[in-house]
């Protein structure tokens, strides 16, 4: 078989998903969504498997693709299934539903573009289009401040990107072929654009991908989405700009200039990991707070990414476990934005007796998404801080030992003060110290709202026990 | 060849300078009529210039690039920014230190001071190519206009001039580059979705964009 057609087909589920949700007719934007997605999530189930590498006619493949790929769809289907249960709560939407549907589909559609072309420009194309798409999913909720969050996403992503498109015509002009497959199976002409190319890419692609100081965009954007699209956000659209970066990053293996492109990378990581680990504590909103929680997360899978090595196995691991436990996170707190309405800690306390389920599951993802054992998190923490000590850099360790330490407990305190804090009954008349304020009732949890977030926690879980035969080969495949 | 190639390279120059002055103007106006105008201007010499490029080439890449940046950037996208400005009647001046009119042109010159010497130290070795340094301090100047102003028309002629500023440097670089002409189309798309639908999604984001601050995203 023709193994172009398996990304053909990868391409045209959420392509057809995205065409079919225009019907004008109840309920047809949800099935082809939900049929879309899934059929997107088999068929790259079927690329992992096949352990498809190299070019293959417009597309290239190798472990990392084939890893992003069942990422990407992996999380578009649980977050069209959770739009579902949340979307529909959403009063005056910016536009019709089934343009969300729509525009979540062709999301996904440019994400996976950017993670199978053979082509640096497409790459870059697809990566502009992820905007493009996403830019009114942002806005949904019609509020002030989410027109804002999409305005400045735009913008500072958009700005941002411009200086990648810099970097794929500084490697155009030194190499003479934007290819993938020729960039790598040849060698590279050595110079001093390759490296500054490397370089606009990381302000480009840094950008989307939230790498400090160009992330100012990314908070806003993560807290004031719908929760299914937050849950895009830091899952998967994140990882895909480190995809671009590392893609271009990797042009450099053997040339002279290779380390110390590689320690601007593992020095921007780091100052992103810590920054986010500090700022994550002190934070008032709790969907603000996951995304800081992401930010530190990407700036750990880029130093993982730049250490080599088991490092990178380390970076790939965490992508996946990551998307799936911050997705969960994300969707419950979609739950817990529904019953409370609000996203100020300090109004949604006590959630473990509101909302049982989804209050204990938004603190294990919390958890898991800091890198508690015995999520996939923590193994891939574990893995990039082992290449870390194998290269002898103790300022390195330490400074990440400090951002897994600060991350864990500025997240989790804030979460457990969420899920089981009883807050404050407010200040007594005779002005004694207030007592603890009454237990809310316990409120009816729809199944779909509870189910998909244990689902991919779940997932999270799995990868931190059992390492997947055809995960582990993909990872091992991406060490050079 | 209609011109010969020395005539050709002197106008191509002179329009280089063209662009850069107009980057300056925009960078001294507190008023968002004329950046808006001026980010016309500059597209539309710019179009000029891949006009020009184009005569000493041959390439009709650089034909497409022209006709795009003249029709989307030089006409299209200012025609809506203005429509904004008319309806909006309370965002026609900038507000905050995109007030500081003398500071923002001295940084305006130290930006291009800096940026072509950086240029000349690590660009110019490899690139071999003068004039590339125009396009490179644009992108600098461009940054530094979003960088300072609050009034989001403003901002968007900050992001239409970068998007001016890499398609020079990529006519100039790389011509012959593919997908160059879909790397413009991309760019304007995303611009007529930032000025057409984001702007006009509620009547009040404007007025909202240009307050100090929104209690929620902070932090």
């Amino acid at each position: 078989m023709d193994q172009s057609l398996i990304f053909v087909a990868l391409l045209a589920a959420p392509a057809a998903g995205a065409a079919i949700s225009l019907v004008p007719r109840d309920g047809v934007e949800v099935a082809a969504s939900l049929a879309s997605s899934a059929a997107a999530v088999l068929v790259s189930l079927f690329l992992l498997a096949s352990g498809a590498s190299g070019a293959f006619g417009l597309f290239y493949s190798d472990g990392l693709t084939r890893i992003m790929a069942i990422t990407i769809s992996s999380v578009f289907f649980t977050s069209v299934a959770y739009s579902w249960f949340y979307v529909r709560r959403i009063n005056e939407p910016l536009i019709r539903f089934r343009w969300y549907y729509s525009l979540l589909d062709l999301f996904a559609f440019t994400m996976l573009l950017a993670v199978t072309v053979n082509d640096l420009g497409l790459v870059w194309i697809a990566i502009e289009a992820t905007t493009v798409t996403s830019a009114l999913l942002v806005a949904l909720e019609r509020q002030r401040t989410s027109v804002e969050a999409a305005w400045r996403y735009t913008l500072i992503v958009s700005a941002g990107l411009v200086a990648s498109l810099l970097s794929v015509v500084f490697v155009y002009y030194s190499q003479g072929t934007l290819l993938i497959s020729d960039l790598t199976g040849s060698s590279i002409r050595a110079g001093l654009l390759m490296p500054i190319a490397v370089g606009f890419a990381l302000v480009g692609y840094g950008t989307k991908a939230g790498i400090a100081p160009m992330h100012a965009w990314l908070p806003d954007a993560h807290s004031e989405a719908p929760s299914p699209v937050s849950a895009m956000f830091s899952g998967i659209l994140l990882p895909t700009s480190i995809y671009a970066l590392v893609r271009t990053f990797n042009l450099l293996q053997g040339l002279a200039s290779f380390g110390a492109m590689r320690n601007l990378l593992i020095g921007f990581g780091i100052f992103t990991a810590l920054l986010a680990a500090i700022i994550m504590g002190h934070q008032r909103n709790y969907k603000r707070m996951l995304a800081y929680s992401s930010m530190e997360n990407m700036g750990i899978i880029l130093v993982g990414f730049a250490l080599g090595g088991i490092g990178i196995v380390g970076a790939a691991v965490q992508i996946v476990a990551h998307a799936f436990a911050k997705s969960s996170a994300f969707y419950e707190s979609g739950n817990i934005l529904v019953a409370y309405e609000s996203k100020s800690m300090a109004e949604v306390q006590g959630v473990a007796w509101r909302l049982k389920y989804s209050g204990h599951l938004f603190a294990l993802s919390c958890l898991a998404v800091t890198g508690a054992p015995p999520f996939g998190v923590f193994v891939g923490e574990f893995m990039i801080l082992t290449m870390a000590l194998s290269t002898g850099n103790v300022a390195l360790v330490l400074l990440l030992a400090a951002v897994y330490i600060y991350g864990f407990i500025g997240l989790n305190r804030q979460s457990v003060r969420m899920v089981f804090g009883q807050g404050s009954a407010g200040q007594q008349a005779d002005g004694t110290t207030p007592g603890p304020a009454p237990r809310a009732a316990p409120q009816h949890e729809h199944w779909v709202s509870v189910a998909i977030p244990l689902a991919n926690l779940a997932v999270a879980l799995v990868i931190g026990v059992y390492m997947s035969p055809m995960l582990l080969q993909a990872a091992q495949g991406m060490v050079p | 060849m209609i011109l010969p190639q020395l005539l050709l390279g002197e106008l191509s120059g002179l329009l280089g300078i063209l662009v850069l002055l107009t980057a300056l103007y925009l960078q001294s106006q507190t008023f968002v009529d004329p950046t808006i105008r001026g980010v016309a201007v500059q597209s539309l010499l710019l179009a000029l210039l891949f006009v020009v490029l184009f005569l000493g080439s041959g390439d009709v890449n650089l034909l497409y690039l022209a006709a795009i940046t003249a029709g989307i950037r030089g006409l299209l996208i200012p025609r809506v920014m203005l429509y904004q400005v008319r309806r909006f009647r309370h965002s026609l001046r900038e507000s905050g230190p995109g007030q500081r009119v003398p500071s923002l042109v001295i940084a305006g010159v130290i930006v291009v001071i800096g940026g072509y010497a950086l240029f000349k130290t690590a660009l110019l070795p490899t690139l071999s190519n003068p004039s590339a340094s125009v396009p490179f301090v644009l992108v600098l100047l461009s940054l530094l206009l979003i960088a300072t102003r609050r009034n989001a028309l403003t901002q968007m002629t900050g992001f239409l001039e970068e998007e001016n500023a890499v398609l020079y440097a990529g006519a100039l670089i790389a011509p012959s580059m593919p997908l160059l002409i879909e790397f413009a189309v991309v760019l304007d798309v995303l611009g007529v979705i930032l000025v057409g639908v984001i702007l006009s999604a509620t009547r009040d984001v404007l007025k909202s964009l240009e307050e100090p601050e929104l209690e929620q995203l902070t932090g």
